[in-house]
Formats: C-alpha cells, sequence, structure tokens
C-alpha cells in the first residue's frame, strides 16, 4: 500500500501524521524546527475547524499554527 | 561584598519572570536594550556578602536570527560573559526546553538549571529522575515551583557555590557524523578570535547562520568556502537543509534525554482540556468570546462611571479650598488648571484603567488571551497580522500607551509598526468616557453601538490598506497553546503596575504640561482667536459650534478633556443646550479617531521613531476630520 503524503492542513482530527518536509523560506523552516517540527516527528492533529488556525499535539506540547504554515508542511498519515 | 551576575534564561512562559520577582522583589529596572525596542529586566539581590545583579532575558525558544530576542540574548551571553546562567525550564515540557538547553551550554557559561512547575508536572503524572538529569547535562539541576517559592533559596545557593567553586564544560556530543564535522571546524576556527567559543561558532556556521557567518567572514572569509563544502556534504547525505539536520540531531539528544529521565503514570488533570476545547470552539468558542469581552467592558464602564463620578465630585470639592489658600487671581487659575490635567489623568486611572488591566491580567496570566489569540488570527490575518495582534488591540481599550509598548509581542518591525497603527485607532477608556457622556447619555445606546463598530470597520479597513502599503510577507501564528491554569496574583499585580507605570511616567508629565498651557490660553483669551481659526473646520465641514475648537484642542493632551473642556466653554454640562444629537455624534466621532493623545505619541516616538510617528498623527487628524464632515452631511441629508 503506497503511504499517504499530504499537507498537514489535510489532517482529520484526532489523526496522526510524520512530518515529511517543510517548504518555505528559511524563516519558516527556522521557525517550525526550533519548536520541534524535525522531519520524522510524530504529530496529532487536535484541531483544525474551518474558522481557526490548526491546533497540533508535538514532542509532549500543544501547538497552533496558522493555516498558511499548517498547508506548508508536508506529513505521512499514521493509520 | 562581592558582586556577581547572574543572567535568566528559557523559553516563553515557563515562570521565569515569576522566578526574576521571586528573587529580586522590589529591586529592579525594566528598560529597553541600548537601541532596540526589546524589554530588558534588571533587579539585584543580597545574598549573604554577595550583591547579585540579575538580568532576566527575553523568553525564547532558541538562539537562532529569527527575532531580534533571540539575537540579544545570545550576543548579552557571548559578550558580557554573566558568571552564572540560570536555565528556566518547565518540567511539563521537557524536550523542547532541553533542546534550548543544549544550545545554551554551547554558548560555554556555568549554567544551573531551574527545573520549574515541578507540582504541574506531578499532576499530570510525570516522574523526573533529577539525578538522571543532572548526570546527563553535567550541570546542577534545581526543583522549582517558582509560584510557591518553593527551590529560590536553593537555585541562589547553587548559583553561589558554581560560581565559587568553577565550572566544568559538559560535553555534550553530536551524532557521529555531525560531531566529526563539528571538530573540523573547531581545528579550522583555531585562530578566530571572538567572544563566542569555537564549539559555538562551528554548530553555527555549519546551520548556516548569516550573523555568526558575517563576523567569522571579516576575519577570514576562506573559512566560509571551506564552510560552505562541509554544509553540502551534510545536506547531501541527510537530504534536509542544513538547519534542519542539526536542529533534528539537538533534539534527538533532548528526546533521549527524556526518554531516560521522564517515566509517565497516570494523569491526574483532564478538566482543563474539556475547558480549552469549548473555549477554542468553532461556534462555542466565539460565542463565549463575544460574551465575555461584551460582559468586561459592560462592566469596567459601569463600575468605572458610578466610581469616577464619586473621584471628580470629591476631588473637584478641593476647588474651593485651593483658592481659599492661594486666591482666585491668574496664577491660582493657573495654577489650578494643572490640577485639573491632574485630576483628568486620575480619575481615568483609578476607575476605568486599572481594573480593566487586572481582569485583562488574570485573563491573560490563566491562558484566555491566547485562545482569543488562536480564534481571532484568521481575522487578523486579512489586515497582515496574526492572532496574537489581538492582544495590544485589546489593551489599546484600556490605554493606547501601554498598548503600543504591548506591541512588541509581534516577530517582525513591520507586523509592530501595523500594529501600533491600528492600536491607535481603538478608542481608549478616555474616549469612551467621551462617548459616554455625549452620546451615550443624549443620544442613546444604539448610536452609542454603532459609533464603536464603525470605528472597527474603519479599523479593519485602514488596517488592510497599511496592510498592502507595507510590503512583506506577513508572519504566520506559531504559539504555544498552555493549559489553562489559576493566575498567580503577583504576576497579574505586576504586569499590571508595569502597564498602568508606562501610562503614569510617560503621560502625568505631559499632561500637566499642556493642561497648564491650555489655562494659558484661556487666562490670555487666546483661546477665542484659536476658535475663530478652527472656524472653517469645525463650523463649516463638521458643522459644530465654535467653542468644540478649543475643546478639541484640549483633547490633545487628554481626551477625556474634551469633554471637562466643551463643559467649561459651553457654558454648561447639560450638553442638549448646547450641542444637537448630530452634533454630538459628529463631536465624538472626530475625538475618537482625530489623533493620539500627547502620552501616545510620545509612546510611538519611543517604539517607532519621529517620522512614523508623525506620521500617524497628521495622517489621523486628517482622516478624522475628513470622516467626521462626511458623517455631518450623511446625518443631515
Amino acid at each position: 500500500m503506497p503511504e499517504k503524503r499530504i499537507p498537514l492542513i489535510n489532517l482529520k482530527e484526532g489523526q496522526n501524521g510524520i512530518i515529511i518536509s517543510i517548504s518555505g523560506g528559511r524563516n519558516v523552516i527556522q521557525r517550525l524546527t526550533d519548536m520541534g517540527l524535525t522531519p520524522g516527528t510524530e504529530i496529532k492533529m487536535l484541531r483544525n475547524g474551518p474558522l481557526c488556525p490548526v491546533e497540533i499535539s508535538v514532542r509532549g506540547f500543544n501547538l497552533a499554527l496558522g493555516n498558511g504554515l499548517a498547508a506548508k508542511i508536508i506529513v505521512k498519515v499514521k493509520e | 561584598m562581592k558582586k556577581i551576575t547572574i543572567a535568566l534564561a528559557g523559553n516563553a512562559n515557563v515562570g521565569k519572570s515569576v522566578i526574576f520577582n521571586r528573587l529580586t522583589g522590589l529591586h529592579q529596572h525594566i528598560g529597553n536594550w541600548p537601541g532596540k525596542t526589546v524589554e530588558k529586566a534588571e533587579g539585584t539581590l543580597f545574598h549573604i556578602d554577595y550583591t547579585i545583579d540579575i538580568i532576566d532575558l527575553p523568553g525564547i525558544y532558541s538562539f537562532s536570527t529569527f527575532s531580534m530576542e533571540e539575537l540579544i540574548s545570545r550576543e548579552y551571553i557571548a559578550e558580557e560573559k554573566p558568571d552564572v546562567v540560570i536555565n528556566v525550564i518547565d518540567a511539563t515540557n521537557l524536550e523542547r526546553n532541553l533542546y534550548f538547553t543544549l544550545q545554551l551550554i554551547e554558548l560555554g557559561r556555568p549554567i544551573i538549571i531551574a527545573l520549574n512547575q515541578m507540582d504541574l508536572a506531578k499532576k499530570k503524572g510525570m516522574c523526573i529522575d533529577i539525578k538522571k538529569l543532572q548526570n546527563f547535562l553535567e550541570v546542577p539541576v534545581v526543583p522549582v515551583i517558582a509560584t510557591q517559592g518553593k527551590g529560590i533559596h536553593e537555585l541562589v545557593h547553587e548559583a553561589v557555590t558554581l560560581f565559587e567553586n568553577g565550572y566544568k564544560k559538559p560535553k555534550i556530543e553530536y551524532g557521529k557524523e555531525i560531531e566529526e564535522e563539528i571538530q573540523k571546524l573547531i581545528e579550522i576556527l583555531n585562530k578566530v578570535e571572538l567572544d563566542y567559543p569555537k564549539r559555538f561558532l562551528a554548530i553555527k556556521l555549519l546551520e548556516g547562520d548569516e550573523e555568526i557567518k558575517k563576523l567569522v567572514k571579516k576575519i577570514d572569509p576562506k573559512i566560509i568556502e571551506i564552510v560552505e563544502k562541509h554544509a553540502k556534504n551534510i545536506e547531501n547525505i541527510h537530504g534536509h537543509d542544513r538547519f534542519t539536520v542539526i536542529a533534528s540531531e539537538r533534539y534527538k539528544i533532548a528526546n533521549e534525554i527524556v526518554k531516560d529521565c521522564v517515566s509517565i503514570g497516570p494523569c491526574k488533570v483532564k478538566h482543563s482540556d474539556k475547558l480549552h476545547e469549548i473555549t477554542t470552539h468553532d461556534f462555542w468558542g466565539y460565542l463565549i468570546m463575544i460574551f465575555s469581552l461584551l460582559s468586561l467592558f459592560y462592566i469596567i464602564f459601569t463600575f468605572g462611571n458610578f466610581f469616577s463620578d464619586i473621584l471628580v465630585k470629591s476631588l473637584m470639592n478641593l476647588q474651593p479650598i485651593f483658592q481659599q489658600y492661594f486666591g482666585m487671581g491668574t496664577v491660582s487659575n493657573l495654577v489650578w488648571g494643572v490640577g485639573e490635567g491632574l485630576i483628568a489623568g486620575i480619575t481615568i486611572v483609578l476607575p476605568y484603567i486599572l481594573p480593566f488591566y487586572v481582569i485583562l491580567g488574570l485573563l491573560e496570566d490563566s491562558g484566555y488571551l491566547s485562545r482569543i489569540a488562536f480564534l481571532m488570527d484568521n481575522f487578523m490575518h486579512k489586515i497582515g497580522l496574526h492572532g496574537k495582534a489581538f492582544i495590544p488591540l485589546m489593551l489599546g481599550y484600556g490605554c493606547h500607551v501601554p498598548a503600543c509598548l504591548g506591541c512588541k509581542i509581534m516577530e517582525t518591525q513591520r507586523e509592530r509598526l501595523i500594529a501600533i497603527f491600528v492600536t491607535t485607532l481603538v478608542p481608549c477608556a478616555a474616549v469612551t468616557t467621551v462617548i459616554l457622556g455625549l452620546v451615550g447619555k443624549y443620544v442613546g445606546l444604539s448610536w452609542t453601538l454603532s459609533l464603536y463598530v464603525i470605528d472597527l470597520i474603519i479599523l479593519f479597513i485602514l488596517g488592510r490598506i497599511a496592510f498592502k502599503v507595507f510590503p512583506g510577507e506577513p508572519t504566520e501564528l506559531i504559539m504555544e497553546m498552555h493549559d489553562y491554569r489559576m493566575p498567580d496574583l503577583r504576576t497579574v499585580a505586576k504586569q499590571t503596575w508595569f502597564r498602568i507605570k508606562d501610562f503614569i511616567y510617560i503621560a502625568f508629565p505631559l499632561i500637566i504640561v499642556c493642561s497648564f498651557l491650555i489655562k494659558v490660553l484661556d487666562v490670555t483669551n487666546l483661546s477665542e482667536s484659536i476658535e475663530n481659526l478652527m472656524k472653517p473646520i469645525t463650523v463649516d465641514w463638521l458643522g459644530l459650534p465654535t467653542f468644540t475648537g478649543i475643546a478639541l484642542i484640549a483633547g490633545i493632551p487628554r481626551k477625556e478633556l474634551t469633554l471637562i473642556t466643551l463643559a467649561t466653554h459651553g457654558g454648561t454640562t447639560n450638553f442638549a443646550a448646547i450641542l444637537t444629537p448630530i452634533q454630538m455624534i459628529v463631536f465624538s466621532l472626530v475625538t475618537m479617531l482625530y489623533i493620539p493623545c500627547i502620552a501616545t505619541i510620545a509612546a510611538l516616538i519611543k517604539e517607532i521613531g519621529w517620522k512614523k510617528a508623525i506620521f500617524i498623527t497628521v495622517f489621523e487628524i486628517i482622516f478624522a476630520i475628513f470622516v467626521g464632515g462626511i458623517a455631518f452631511r450623511l446625518l443631515t441629508l
């Protein structure tokens, strides 16, 4: 079965994913990796409503990310 | 007395300032870092035969160069070489905090770890083996519960011991490949003498840190060429960019430490999760937000109005007593003018701004304001800002001075500027008293609310224009969502005091000077000629009576003075007798928008410089007059 790679923003609430890559400028990458979103890290989507940013759980804490950022992070869906 | 310097460093929101307050009590001084708009907190502690200077560095997540705060902190530690660095870390969030600790160790100063929020970690079922952690990091670790003052004394004791006994640099190694590259670079850097330790330089060069590259390039440009080759090599092997590779390495170590030192038992807290869920819900979250903000304003302004009335009456009773002693001549009149200015200031601060900021501080410390920032993120994006900008905007409803200074939470200069600009358009407490005193009292509730809605629309449109005018990509929201917690009263009290202090120190002297000048205008009958000069604007364009001219001038020092001046120059406090409802609406609208008061202008100059401050001021005056005139014409159609 081929693994599913999608932008973080398409991850459903309650789904887990593993970070594959982040696209974007150096600033974006720097800020996100500094917060622990390095490739290979497992994250869980906590909240992904239409009006709000997304909220994920990563390395034991919760992080809110603007929707634009969430679109730049590619994850592998963990079934 | 021996002198030592201790720096406090750590992530944002780990209780660093609570520890700072516990350590220094009232012996502290808050200013800016030289030439920067980043806050610098310093304090002094006396311990046995030591005088200990304590510097509270900004809360940061890394020593990259993303923000000014990160740059300032690492430059401070490298250049000023504090004797000891206390690294405050959050026990409930060890992994990410250790990522920063590892970088701090690379900077080479003696370090102690204050493992804070041990109580919360326990509640969450986390058991941290402190001995193991200490062995792993090779630095002293002191468990602390800052909010209860536990572990603070031990922290100071350890710091002094470390200072007296000397410090052995811990050796924490990265993965084999990276470590080899680092060692090679350290050799090459052999002759480079900079404030930073060689290992730190080597790692930063591998990461591609622009600032460090610049420094090294000045000494030997050849080194950079070699570094670039090594970095390429790393990128090829790992398949990610160099910064990500190094960050991953660091997180790997942090992760190993956590796995080894922390065991998780059953978690005892659950209710705060439910609260979090509902307050960030797509429907209920917004409903709760609107309800809580409206009730906040309602409570503050009904309470404030009541309290302020009593205060004004009792303070004004001083006038006859004053005149008894100083007579009723010109000089006494002038001095009383200053008194009136002071009274106007006090009757805004005590009844409105103070309680408003206390409640806001409680909401902030409990974690609710970050939920609001979360909910407002998409909306704020429309004006090129992210959710966090909503916090200074809220502060603006109290007073613009601390609100402008509060815009520091924005990450880039451009965002600070836009945030400051829209913040000055928010009706502050003083403007609200004018609106309530005129439109609220004589025209009705629906018009009062309409004015606020109109203001929000204007704010949104102008914000959007500002967003288009100042080019640049907006920074996206990255915000840690903390669990709700009981607010720490000391922190709230301190925070409130610093916000009010901004107002008192900047605004009060200016209020006194300007009230005096206005009284001079009065006494010398110049005010009449000014009113006449302003006639084309006030009477012809805005449709207001002549005497409102001086009232608008009086609003420059403090906006609430417009109402007082209106009464003195109109000859009555029954404003219905001197102004029509339409005139009241137009007058309130202009007052709301026309100029950031003198104290705000001072704050603007401090934060964004002369030119931009003057530009915003002039723009807002012209804009307010323009909008007022349009409103007058529309209302009299």
